[in-house]
Formats: structure tokens, C-alpha cells, sequence
């Protein structure tokens, strides 16, 4: 049971089953993570902002660093006029970067290798850039699935491409983030459990490559949050400048 | 004199040093990793939607196999449209 490399994804409930109208919302241990993510974050920022001097102390380094790595990214991919999302891509990147990591920790659940918890961030992305667009351009924003210099005999066949290609966003987001969690999880684990099916003699390789995978998976965490924030960055200039 | 000219020497060979340590710092492992996984993934997901979609309209045309082939291609072109615009993307970085 416990050398299953997949049990470690089992959704459970903790307490009482809670049922509104047929749907079950029940309090789960993703639930209970995503929880202890968020207070995280509210504690970091808390600390990190309570007294503000101008030598920074750690933790206020670590806040500040993160203020000005979400800010820069801002600015450098959709442009000063994206200034006004910074509170909502500085939540998404903390939210994602928080689940991989506190993931990271033994005994833990990693919230993020469900893909029905990133299919929503993903959706939400989707979502708000599209009305976004269309607030910003009304039905000019539909000019995003009308390339320059087509052909009329090829138009037809482009824009359904583009539309295609324009509804795969949330399909690619959700799933890179999705994937990259589960796939490095279910590898720590086999190789761990490699370590214990081998014993004392021969368990020392897969022990190292163990070592060696917790560390990719460290740069894997905060790397998958980067480029979620960052691709919701793109799309945003994408909604926001029509044409760049 | 021959304090200068050592001291050329040395910023010769510190040079190529810097030089040769270069193209490392753009070109680790992990983000070449994390762009070909970018890459792999921006293309499954547009033919995986293509096809759902080819799907849906079948059944709501009744055209059973006949739809869900023609979007499985599209969804195949906007997935090489969608892998062109991301490198395109990566090349403007460098």
C-alpha cells in the first residue's frame, strides 16, 4: 500500500461529509493543503511587511524579492498598462509556487498534481483574459483569430485553426503544470520505494538518484509557477495589445 | 614593464574564461527541460481540443466519423501553428 506510487494522490475527506444541493463539499486533505498554502503566504507577507526598515531582515528580503520578481515579470512581458493585474498574477504565482513546494514536504499532498485544481486556475486565466479583450476592443478583439496577409480562399480554414488554437490555452496551462507535479512525484516515489525493495546492499544508487530528483523537483516547483505566471502574462498583453 | 605585461596576460586569460562560461548561464538543463516541455505540451493540447470538438459536433450533427477526422487534422495544424508561434517566441528572448 504504501510502496503504491500513486496512493500518495488519494483525495480523502477529513471530518464530517458535507452535501449542498447534491454537491459534495466535503473538507478534503487538498482542501486542508491548499488551506495551509494560503496561510503560508498571509504569514510571509504578514512577517515580511510588519516592520519595514530600510535594512531589510529576511524575511522582509524574501517579500520584497518576490514584490519586485512578479512586478519586473509584469513589466517586461505585457507591458505597463498590465500594472493594474499585478495583485491578481502576484496570488496566482504565490498560490502556484506555495502548493508545489509545501508538495515538496514529506507526508504532504501536492494540490497542484490534480488536474482539475489546475484545469480551474487555467480556466479562470482563460476566462478573465477573454473579457479582458473584449471589455478593451468590444468586437475588434476578434481580430486575434485574423492573421495579416491571408489569403480570402484561406481564411475560413485559418480562423477555425486559430479558434483551436486560441482554446488549447487553458488545455496547455492546466496540463504543463499537471503533468511536470504528478510525474516527478510518482518518480520520487518509485525511486524511494526502489531504495527499500533493495535493502542495505543495493539501495544506495536509487537512494542518490532520490537525493538527486528532490532537488529537480525544487526547481521543477518554482520553475512550473514562473512559467504559469509568466504564460498568463502573455496572454494578458495578447488581450490588451492587439497588435504588438 | 613587466608588471604591465603580466597583468595583460592575466586579463587575456580571465577573458577566456568569462567567454567560455558563457553560453552555459542561458543554456542550463532545467529550462531547456522546462521548454521542451512547453513546446511538447502546447501541441497535444491543440489536438486534443480539436478533437473534442470534432467530436461534440458529431454528435450534435449526427456525422459520426466524418467531423471528428477533419478537426483531428486542424487540431494537428494549430497544434504546429501553436509549437511555430512558442519558438518564435523563445527566439526573440536570445
Amino acid at each position: 500500500m504504501a510502496l503504491n506510487p500513486m496512493h500518495q494522490f488519494e483525495v480523502y475527506k477529513i471530518g464530517p461529509e458535507i452535501n449542498l444541493n447534491g454537491v459534495n463539499l466535503s473538507f478534503t486533505n487538498a482542501s486542508l493543503f491548499m488551506a495551509i498554502s494560503s496561510i503560508l503566504i498571509l504569514f510571509l507577507l504578514f512577517l515580511g511587511t510588519k516592520k519595514k526598515s530600510l535594512i531589510p531582515s529576511k524575511i522582509q528580503l524574501i517579500t520584497e524579492m518576490s514584490y519586485t520578481f512578479v512586478a519586473k515579470m509584469i513589466n517586461d512581458t505585457a507591458g505597463t498598462n498590465a500594472k493594474v493585474f499585478f495583485p491578481f498574477i502576484f496570488t496566482l504565482f504565490m498560490f502556484v509556487l506555495f502548493c508545489n513546494m509545501v508538495g515538496m514536504l514529506p507526508y504532504s499532498f501536492t494540490v497542484t498534481s490534480h488536474i482539475i485544481v489546475t484545469f480551474v486556475l487555467a480556466a479562470i486565466v482563460f476566462v478573465g483574459v477573454t473579457i479582458i479583450g473584449f471589455i478593451k476592443h468590444g468586437f475588434k478583439y476578434l481580430e486575434l483569430f485574423v492573421p495579416k496577409g491571408v489569403p480570402v480562399l484561406l481564411l475560413p480554414l485559418i480562423i477555425i485553426i486559430e479558434i483551436i488554437s486560441y482554446l488549447s490555452r487553458p488545455i496547455s496551462l492546466s496540463v504543463r503544470l499537471f503533468a511536470n507535479m504528478m510525474a516527478g512525484h510518482t518518480m520520487m516515489k518509485v525511486f524511494g520505494g526502489f531504495v527499500i525493495s533493495l535493502g542495505l546492499l543495493g539501495g544506495w544508487l536509487p537512494l542518490g538518484f532520490s537525493v538527486a530528483l528532490t532537488g529537480l523537483e525544487i526547481l521543477v516547483a518554482f520553475l512550473q509557477a514562473y512559467v504559469f505566471a509568466i504564460l498568463t502574462c502573455i496572454y494578458l498583453n495578447d488581450a490588451l495589445n492587439l497588435h504588438h | 614593464m613587466k608588471d604591465i605585461k603580466e597583468i595583460s596576460t592575466r586579463l587575456k586569460i580571465a577573458k577566456k574564461k568569462i567567454k567560455k562560461n558563457e553560453p552555459n548561464i542561458n543554456g542550463s538543463n532545467a529550462a531547456s527541460l522546462g521548454k521542451a516541455l512547453k513546446i511538447s505540451t502546447e501541441f497535444v493540447a491543440s489536438v486534443i481540443v480539436g478533437s473534442t470538438i470534432g467530436f461534440l459536433l458529431d454528435i450534435w450533427f449526427g456525422t459520426k466519423p466524418l467531423l471528428i477526422i477533419c478537426f483531428f487534422f486542424m487540431g494537428v495544424a494549430a497544434g504546429i501553428l501553436n509549437v511555430f508561434k512558442a519558438a518564435k517566441k523563445m527566439n526573440e528572448k536570445l
